[in-house]
């Protein structure tokens, strides 16, 4: 019994981490109307712009203290999220769906070959900057990095629900995300709106970068992540913010659940299927997600 | 646009294809100079050729699901995977040739239909994220089958295809393999557009309300564009793994699928002519990069194999978002503007 309850702790602790990832995805959707596919790609650059001012940047003799490689890193991502709305999505500005997708997989080709082209492709140590080992809670184990990051999503979560419905800024975002002409003519600036989307966006994807890789392996492998988080952020509902994290919740605890007990009998299978399942299971059943917005399609 | 002095006296003139003898010439020639090519051309060239036909049949089907119907579709390569892996099966069970090219497509059609379901309740971007899950999903499954089935992450052997007792497996039979089947994919790729389905799939394209309001059953029509396109990809895999001799996970990714993407787009998503200048143009592309880093690391600059391919893919990315921002209609209209001015010159165009 301590065993499944360990279980569901690892799941859910890992399952927030999800959560984190699709709050990215969220936040790029609520506030411009872009699901954008080359998250994992943009969570990868946010780490490997964290790794050259901390790891990097001590290989060649600079020692740059943690708080300010911080501050720098959120600087970075800043810098590339505005590149990437100017270059890319402001000139697709009332474009068709297609359009969009499909620029969002050329961001993830160009983001995986940039990314390879400039840092190389071998795996290196991700700089430690949450505290590594296990608290002990009564007979449980909680892995003390992955126990801050859910606090932090969750604190993250709250302060970005407040943003977004209670800030005049969120709340005009909000309509960029229901349609860009209806927030045109209202004199909302859609370029505004995509600009911060992104902004915001990058952070967070670096955020989580961090909670995700403290301490461990950072290669391009990572940005598989992105794919994980999708399902999540489908499930919440692509305009819910606090949406993120429960379904997070859900998947990760269905995950962990399936890798111990389906995956012997499926040789290994299940986990990895899960989350897609659950992604087609809810685009059948209900395509706006637990909490999405409910819309309504006209002639 | 066409020449002065060219007109009809039937509807089936007007409509045809090729409608004057000297594109007809064109094309005969163009035929010919491909049917000639083992005669002239090495084995290097040739499997370049068959790489490039195979391809082209890939890249019809995505004409078909997502050019004409307008349903995106980001699984073109485990599609194509579908297609390779049920051809190995087959031949490995002893059917002839003949059978296993369209019994591969079939099956490929089949799974295509799994995830093209949710058409009935989602549309657009949403649609397109049960394909990426069918392009996650395809690795995982295969590899967690018994190795018995489909061999797993060894892969599987396929035997040499023989066609009524002719040898196919050599650098030339491929090549006229190959050749024959993309044929097939243009003649159908160009003909579709005409036929009362594909005027279907163009109405569910434009506007699919206003498609279902005119009595054409946009759920069916959106679950046939995937099958049609499926097929097209079957019989890409079938080749392909018939030429490879040896089938596995690694050659059917997410990147590949991109790649196909890319090429449409690249060549123009809405004239069946798209598909040919985009796989032409950017396996050119791909190929001259590869020259170019061949020649740098022989001048003794180091450069690995994994950053040839970060190169190609960056540079396949700025073209797709090239060809999105500045030229939606890709290099097929490039082409018809060339070609109309040139008919035209010296007066300019319209």
């Amino acid at each position: 019994m301590i065993e499944f309850f360990q279980i569901l702790i690892e799941g859910a602790l890992v399952g927030l981490v999800y959560g984190l990832v699709a709050i990215s995805f969220v936040v790029i959707y609520r506030a411009s109307k872009i699901i954008n596919l080359a998250q994992g790609e943009v969570l990868v650059f946010g780490a490997f712009m964290l790794w050259t001012f901390t790891e990097g940047a001590a290989g060649v003799g600079w020692d740059i203290p943690l708080p300010v490689a911080l501050l720098l890193t959120v600087g970075a991502c800043t810098v590339f999220g505005v590149t990437v709305e100017r270059t890319i999505f402001r000139p697709l500005i009332g474009q068709s769906a297609f359009t969009i997708f499909m620029a969002g997989v050329a961001l993830l080709i160009l983001l995986r070959g940039l990314a390879q082209l400039i840092w190389g492709a071998e795996s290196r140590s991700a700089p430690v900057i949450l505290p590594e080992g296990a608290i002990e809670i009564g007979p449980f184990l909680v892995n003390s990095r992955l126990l801050i990051g859910a606090i932090f999503t969750l604190v993250l979560t709250q302060a970005l629900h407040v943003f977004f419905t209670r800030s005049r800024l969120g709340l005009r975002l909000a309509a960029v995300a229901e349609d860009h002409t209806t927030a045109l003519s209202l004199g909302v600036s859609v370029r505004q709106a995509i600009g911060v989307a992104w902004v915001l966006g990058t952070v967070v994807a670096a955020a989580a970068a961090v909670v995700l890789l403290s301490g461990s392996i950072l290669s391009l492998e990572v940005a598989v992540i992105g794919f994980k988080a999708l399902p999540v952020a489908l499930l919440g509902g692509m305009e819910s913010i606090r949406g993120a994290p429960l379904a997070g919740l859900l998947i990760g605890i269905l995950e962990v659940l399936a890798s111990a007990y389906l995956d012997p009998l499926t040789n290994g299978a299940a986990s990895g299927v899960l989350p897609y399942a659950v992604m087609i299971a809810v685009l059948l059943i209900r395509p706006y997600g637990l909490f999405g917005w409910r819309k309504i399609e006209r002639l | 646009m066409r020449p002065t002095g060219i007109w009809f006296q039937s509807y089936a003139g007007e409509a045809s294809v090729l409608q004057t003898r000297r594109s007809r010439l064109w094309l005969g020639l163009l035929g010919l100079g491909l049917l000639a090519l083992p005669l002239t051309a090495g084995p290097w060239l040739l499997g370049e050729m068959t790489h490039l036909f195979i391809t082209l049949i890939a890249v019809y089907g995505l004409f078909v699901t997502v050019g004409m119907a307008g349903q995106i579709n980001i699984a073109q390569s485990a599609f194509v995977g579908v297609g390779a892996f049920a051809a190995a099966k087959f031949a490995g069970l002893g059917l002839p040739f003949w059978l296993v090219v369209p019994a591969a497509a079939v099956v490929t059609g089949l799974v295509s239909v799994v995830f093209a379901l949710p058409a009935a309740r989602v549309r657009g971007f949403y649609l397109a994220l049960t394909t990426l899950a069918a392009q996650i999903i395809f690795p995982i499954v295969i590899l967690a089958l018994p190795m018995s089935w489909l061999g797993g992450l060894v892969g599987m052997p396929v035997p040499a295809p023989d066609l009524f007792g002719l040898n196919l497996a050599t650098p030339t039979g491929f090549y006229y393999l190959a050749f024959v089947f993309a044929a097939l994919a243009v003649w159908t790729g160009f003909n579709l557009p005409r036929s009362r389905f594909g005027r279907a799939l163009r109405a569910v394209h434009d506007n699919d309300t206003a498609a279902g309001v005119l009595g054409i059953p946009v759920t069916r029509i959106k679950i046939e564009a995937f099958f049609a396109g499926a097929l097209y990809a079957g019989v890409a895999g079938a080749i392909l793994a018939y030429f490879l001799q040896f089938v596995t996970v690694s050659s059917f990714t997410l990147f590949t699928s991109v790649w196909y993407l890319g090429m449409l787009i690249v060549g123009g998503i809405h004239t069946p002519l798209g598909p040919i200048l985009g796989v032409v143009f950017v396996t050119l592309v791909q190929e001259s990069l590869h020259t170019a880093a061949n020649t740098f690391m022989q001048s003794g600059a180091f450069m690995g194999g994994g950053a040839v391919f970060a190169l190609s893919s960056v540079v396949l990315a700025l073209c797709i978002l090239i060809a999105l921002i500045f030229e939606p209609r890709g290099l097929a209209h490039l082409w018809h503007t060339a070609v109309t001015g040139f008919r035209l010159w010296p007066f300019p165009r319209n």
